[in-house]
């Protein structure tokens, strides 16, 4: 009742305390738990590893960013009720678009900037549900039929932004992309699979999108569309490290992967055998052309990590020319590189002693060292 | 050729058969179907949820963010004038008592005036047209905290300053059996440490709260404990309890006492305050915050035992971590001592237990609580007992278990069956499962899951044992009665009783009782309320006994009522008619009826009560007949583990389980299973973690939950049917004993098949690495 005379004053606050959670929420969305021990200490001491996840916060706040939009004011005049101060907000004044081209959704995202695109909405809805997002607009992009699928361009493979992680698992896709499907089939529950998609899972950007190790190892570039027609790449590392960012009204439209024809190996450690997020993954892909291996860890860092030292090493040491062979000490080898490039020693104290990790982080990187070893090994068995 | 043909015309005359319809299953001992379970299955059974009212508001509960913090002012302006909010309360509006509490302790405020003791501990309450409205001003209450330095480890809490008026210690036994001096050629040792399980109730807490025209109001609820709730809201609220009534809504499933008083007592304040109907419905992140958990135990144990192995004298000390609250900390403790030794025969005991205030979220009933814990522990001890003499785990506690007839550690005789060496041997001498060397290689499970990173190279199964042992009913002189009404008319018979039904059975087994009594086989049960006589709350198994035998005491009662006159008619004593099917018959078959004849269009009615025998407090040396009965369960587990990474998969529980007798096997099937899943969620990875004080991912994502995946083959080897003679049909309760002993028997399993120690619930990845320690 009191209410009544500063209705404008209200809409403000309510904007601050929706910022103020929403902000909230993409810090806590952004703590790498999985690195912290039981006191809550950040366990990776390396300042470039720090550095990275600086970089990482930005990128993934500049892409929370633009979806976080109080209400409007134009709410204000839409309460009514029996004692005229009823605050529903009806949901038809909510604007939906389902545009049916990525050029149009683009333009209705320009036109409506506070709108939010939503493809398989498995991280969207989350929010919606847990009321720290009230999206003003949507802009549906599950009706946009080039973007579901893939074709084929210069030995590389151009992949939808909207293909489902369920279609990736499938058996024709695995044996384009093999560590992709893996990956894909290792996402979440059956339900998860079938609406959540490759380009949600890089805008998401979540340290344990299982996609992003796969996408790293392979150099994956992406193809981002923006308004009037526009079209232009940034290697998925760039845009994970925050180099580049996705702007206004920009969306993923495609992701360009080498066909590499060659063995891959998607691996993932998790707390429990049902479906469940990593706590660390090892994406490998072999590179015959270029006599290459290629690796990235997931899910111990904001972004997945390469060891390029702990590739070109091992890679040194396959026989490329004799069935790829390798000696049994180089996987023991490469798995402990990999580890100790990923999660490096504590920096040492001013008396030069080294400090010890605690056992929580001793554990992943045996656990990473391990994985990288059986992926390598499945890779050129 | 012959056998198919044979099968072809099997299956020929089983189609020709399909018309008639199989016969409904009816009575004890049947599996009769849950009455409600298609409307659960199709989504159309209406839980608190799903209700609305005319003119409905909708509340908010303002939780605290900090685990202690001093309140320095509570300022409403602001949420009083936002758009929408009809009612803001705090600690001033509570009308009546401002303290409540569960197992007989009110030391909870209502709302906190002056301290906040727990992370998610009420602070105020809205009331608005529109949910996000309602948590919106929530959010605009200003409160202003000097922050304290929270106490969250327990084993600090007696030096620290009192957090309550009450002081920091809840309980203290300590329990002191035989001959302190004794000692054993043995000796060995171990700290262990439980996790902070939480109930995780499917479908979270929901309640309306309606006001009524006599200033009283109207509470519907997922409440478990219907007449206990009623009195604490009643007093909170300052109106008699006649004015407060509370109608139980289809509850989603309870294994704990799922509802939370934060918000249920709030609903009807606002409801009063309003004049309108109230509801919330609290997200999964509120369910965390709000309800009460298992308690997280460190313990430390010394046993002694001479060179066959057989145990000489058990020392422990065991702190039970309550939380902020006491709630029914108690009673879990009251079993964790009496427990402390197991199900195996202890001459000397000497166990200290406390449990202690700390400002961690609040620990209460969770099934099997207090009894798990110390599971985890004696059991691990024996494992440490037989690696010491090289001996077979299982014949290690073969040599030492418990038989009816012998004394517990608290003095009390064993007077119930107790067949536990005939559990252990069911399940050790099950066969084995096959390891999958025979199998494609694509369809084995490996630790990790299918996608996982499991290496078949790198896996090794152990087979480890855990026998558990759990109280049923109150306990310690708690008033265990509950009422039950039975009604016949027109061949339909009606049973109203105030038990409420969590998903452990008992309409079903009400209208089995009611069946075999009567041999009426439609049979329904009234929806509760507390307009009924109190049946008590909804735990330890208590309605199969309690409100069971009181129904059959009542079915009884009908039943004499009805053959009366046909005995006098006849001449003959209402013992030598039966009934069945419909029908009542003299013992020779020559005189029939059927009850609609017999009823006569009479409406008979009858009450009766069920109340066990009486028990006593533990004294100041932890003795007393403290329990009124026991179940015991012996599980053998087989897990493989991937010892470079730690993961870990339950391949099979074997279950042998004391049941005193079956009485629907779908029913008892489907309890144990879900005991053994929610025991090896303790197990592997359940743990509700609160750094500081502060509750860590209050979702099912950062909680992990076992998923079908997770769970394991689950073979129910024995269930020995030696029935209770105290005990309403001899049967004893099934739910808590596999929740109590599983924990215990993958722990062990993982002791097994990597050779680490394993003291800590749940098992960590890097407590299950073989290599590298």
């Amino acid at each position: 009742m009191q209410g009544k005379e500063t209705p404008l004053n209200v809409t403000e606050e309510w904007q601050l305390v929706r910022i103020a959670r929403s902000s909230d929420r993409r810090r806590s969305r952004l703590k790498t738990d999985h690195l912290t021990d039981e006191t809550g200490e950040c366990l990776l001491a390396d300042p470039c590893v720090r550095a990275l996840r600086r970089c990482a916060r930005v990128a993934t706040s500049a892409l929370s960013g633009r979806t976080v939009r109080p209400h409007g004011r134009d709410q204000v005049g839409q309460r009514e009720g029996a004692v005229g101060l009823t605050t529903h907000a009806p949901q038809a004044a909510q604007a939906v678009t389902l545009p049916t081209t990525l050029d149009e959704a683009v333009a209705a995202l320009t036109a409506m900037p506070a709108a939010v695109p939503v493809a398989g909405g498995t991280d969207l809805m989350a929010a919606v549900n847990s009321g720290q997002l009230r999206p003003a607009a949507l802009v549906g992009l599950g009706r946009i039929s080039e973007i579901r699928g893939w074709q084929y361009q210069d030995g590389h493979a151009l992949l939808g932004a909207g293909l489902t992680h369920a279609r990736m698992g499938r058996p024709d896709f695995a044996a384009l992309i093999p560590a992709l499907a893996a990956a894909a089939r290792a996402a979440g529950p059956p339900q998860i699979r079938n609406a959540g998609t490759l380009g949600g899972n890089i805008a998401s950007a979540a340290p344990t999108g299982d996609a992003l190790p796969v996408l790293a190892a392979l150099e994956a570039t992406l193809i981002i569309a923006g308004p009037d027609g526009a079209r232009r790449e940034v290697p998925v590392s760039h845009l994970l490290a925050g180099m580049e960012m996705l702007r206004a009204g920009e969306l993923i439209g495609y992701v360009r992967v080498p066909l590499l024809h060659a063995p891959q190996v998607f691996l993932k450690a998790t707390g429990r055998t049902g479906p469940g997020r990593a706590t660390a993954s090892v994406a490998l892909v072999l590179d015959p052309a270029r006599r290459g291996v290629r690796c990235a860890v997931g899910a111990i860092a904001p972004m997945p990590l390469r060891p390029l030292e702990a590739e070109q090493w091992v890679a040194s040491l396959i026989d490329w020319d004799n069935g790829r062979a390798v000696v049994p000490e180089a996987l023991h080898g490469f798995g402990e590189y990999v580890a100790a490039a990923c999660i490096p020693d504590a920096a040492p104290d001013e008396d030069g002693s080294v400090p010890q990790l605690p056992p929580a982080v001793l554990h992943l990187r045996r656990t990473v060292a391990a994985l990288a070893r059986r992926a390598l090994g499945r890779a050129l068995s | 050729m012959s056998n198919d043909t044979a099968t072809a015309e099997a299956e020929g005359t089983a189609e020709a058969a399909t018309p008639v319809p199989e016969p409904i299953p009816h009575g004890l001992g049947e599996s009769l179907p849950p009455a409600d379970a298609r409307a659960k299955t199709e989504g159309t059974f209406p839980y608190a949820a799903d209700l609305w009212a005319e003119g409905l508001l909708w509340a908010a509960v303002l939780r605290s963010p900090h685990p202690h913090a001093r309140i320095v002012s509570i300022d409403t302006t602001h949420a009083r004038e936002m758009p929408g909010v009809r009612a803001v309360i705090t600690h001033e509006d509570v009308p009546g008592t401002p303290l409540h509490g569960r197992g007989g302790r009110a030391d909870r405020p209502v709302f906190a005036s002056d301290v906040v003791r727990h992370h998610g501990e009420p602070l105020a309450a809205v009331a608005a047209d529109h949910p996000d409205t309602a948590r919106m001003a929530a959010a605009a209450v200003i409160v202003e905290y000097e922050v304290l330095d929270p106490v969250t480890d327990p084993e600090h809490a007696f030096e620290a300053e009192p957090l309550h008026p009450d002081g920091n210690l809840i309980r203290h036994i300590p329990l002191r059996h035989g001959d302190p001096d004794a000692a054993g050629e043995i000796v060995v040792e171990g700290l262990y440490r439980i996790g902070r399980q939480d109930p995780a109730p499917i479908g979270a807490e929901a309640g309306l709260a309606v006001p009524r025209p006599d200033g009283g109001v109207e509470l519907y609820l997922a409440s478990t404990d219907p007449h206990g709730d009623r009195d604490t809201a009643a007093a909170c609220y300052g109106l008699p309890p006649e004015q407060v009534k509370i109608v139980v809504t289809g509850v989603p499933g309870a294994t704990a006492d799922r509802e939370d008083q934060g918000f249920q007592l709030p609903l009807g304040l606002l409801a009063l305050k309003t004049g309108c109907p109230v509801k919330l419905t609290a997200t999964r992140e509120e369910s965390f915050l709000g309800h009460t958990h298992r308690h997280p135990t460190l313990l430390r144990y010394r046993h002694h035992a001479d060179a066959e192995g057989r145990i000489v004298k058990v020392e422990a000390q065991i702190l039970l971590d309550a939380g902020a609250y006491a709630d029914t900390s108690s009673d879990a403790l009251a079993a964790a001592v009496a427990f402390a030794c197991g199900p195996y025969v202890v001459p000397n005991a000497f166990i200290e237990g406390w449990a202690v205030r700390t400002n961690n979220p609040p620990s209460g009933h969770v099934r099997g609580e207090g009894a798990m814990q110390v599971c985890a522990a004696y059991e691990a001890q024996m494992d440490k007992v037989a690696k010491k003499l090289g001996l077979d785990p299982a014949e290690v506690r073969l040599r030492n278990v418990l038989a009816t007839g012998d004394v517990l550690p608290t003095g009390q005789t064993v007077t119930c069956p107790a067949p536990v060496a005939e559990l252990l041997q069911a399940v050790r001498d099950f066969p084995l499962p096959a390891l999958p060397k025979d199998t494609p290689e694509d369809e084995w499970l490996l630790p990790g899951g299918p996608e996982g990173a499991g290496e078949p190279g790198a896996v090794r199964r152990g087979v480890g044992y855990g026998i558990g042992m759990v109280h049923m009913l109150g306990a310690e002189g708690a008033d265990e009665v509950s009422t039950a009404t039975v009604k016949v008319q027109d061949g339909v018979a009606t049973v109203l009783c105030a038990a409420v039904e969590t998903g452990q059975g008992f309409t079903t087994l009400a209208r089995q009782i009611v069946q075999d009594t009567l041999g009426v086989d439609e049979v329904q049960v009234a929806p509760v309320d507390t307009d009924q006589p109190p049946a008590g709350p909804g735990c330890r198994g208590r309605h199969t006994w309690v409100s069971g035998g009181a129904v059959e005491r009542a079915a009884k009662m009908v039943r004499t009522q009805l053959l009366q006159p046909l005995a006098h008619q006849f001449g003959m004593s209402t013992e030598l008619l039966q009934i069945a099917d419909g029908k009542i018959t003299s013992y020779d078959g020559v005189l029939s009826t059927t009850v609609g004849e017999a009823l006569d269009g009479k409406e008979l009615w009858a009450t009766a009560q069920c109340r066990p025998h009486p028990t006593e407090p533990l004294d100041e040396a932890g003795q007393g007949d403290a329990f009124v009965g026991m179940a015991f369960c012996a599980i053998r587990a087989v897990v493989d583990v991937d010892i470079e990474i730690g993961s870990v998969r339950v391949v099979e529980l074997a279950v042998a389980q004391d049941v005193g007798r079956v009485l629907n096997p779908a029913q008892l099937t489907a309890r144990i299973e879900a005991g053994v899943t929610q025991g090896v969620g303790i197990a592997l990875t359940e743990n509700l973690r609160t750094p500081r004080g502060l509750i860590r991912h209050p979702d099912l994502t950062g909680y992990a939950l076992p998923t079908a995946l997770d769970a394991p083959d689950i073979r129910i080897v024995k269930l020995v049917e030696e029935r209770d003679v105290v005990a309403p049909f001899g049967a004893k309760a099934v739910s808590a004993a596999p929740v109590v002993a599983s924990p215990a028997a993958v722990a062990s399993a993982v002791r097994a098949a990597t050779g680490r120690p394993v003291n800590r619930l749940p098992i960590r990845p890097q407590a299950a690495v073989a290599t590298g320690n």
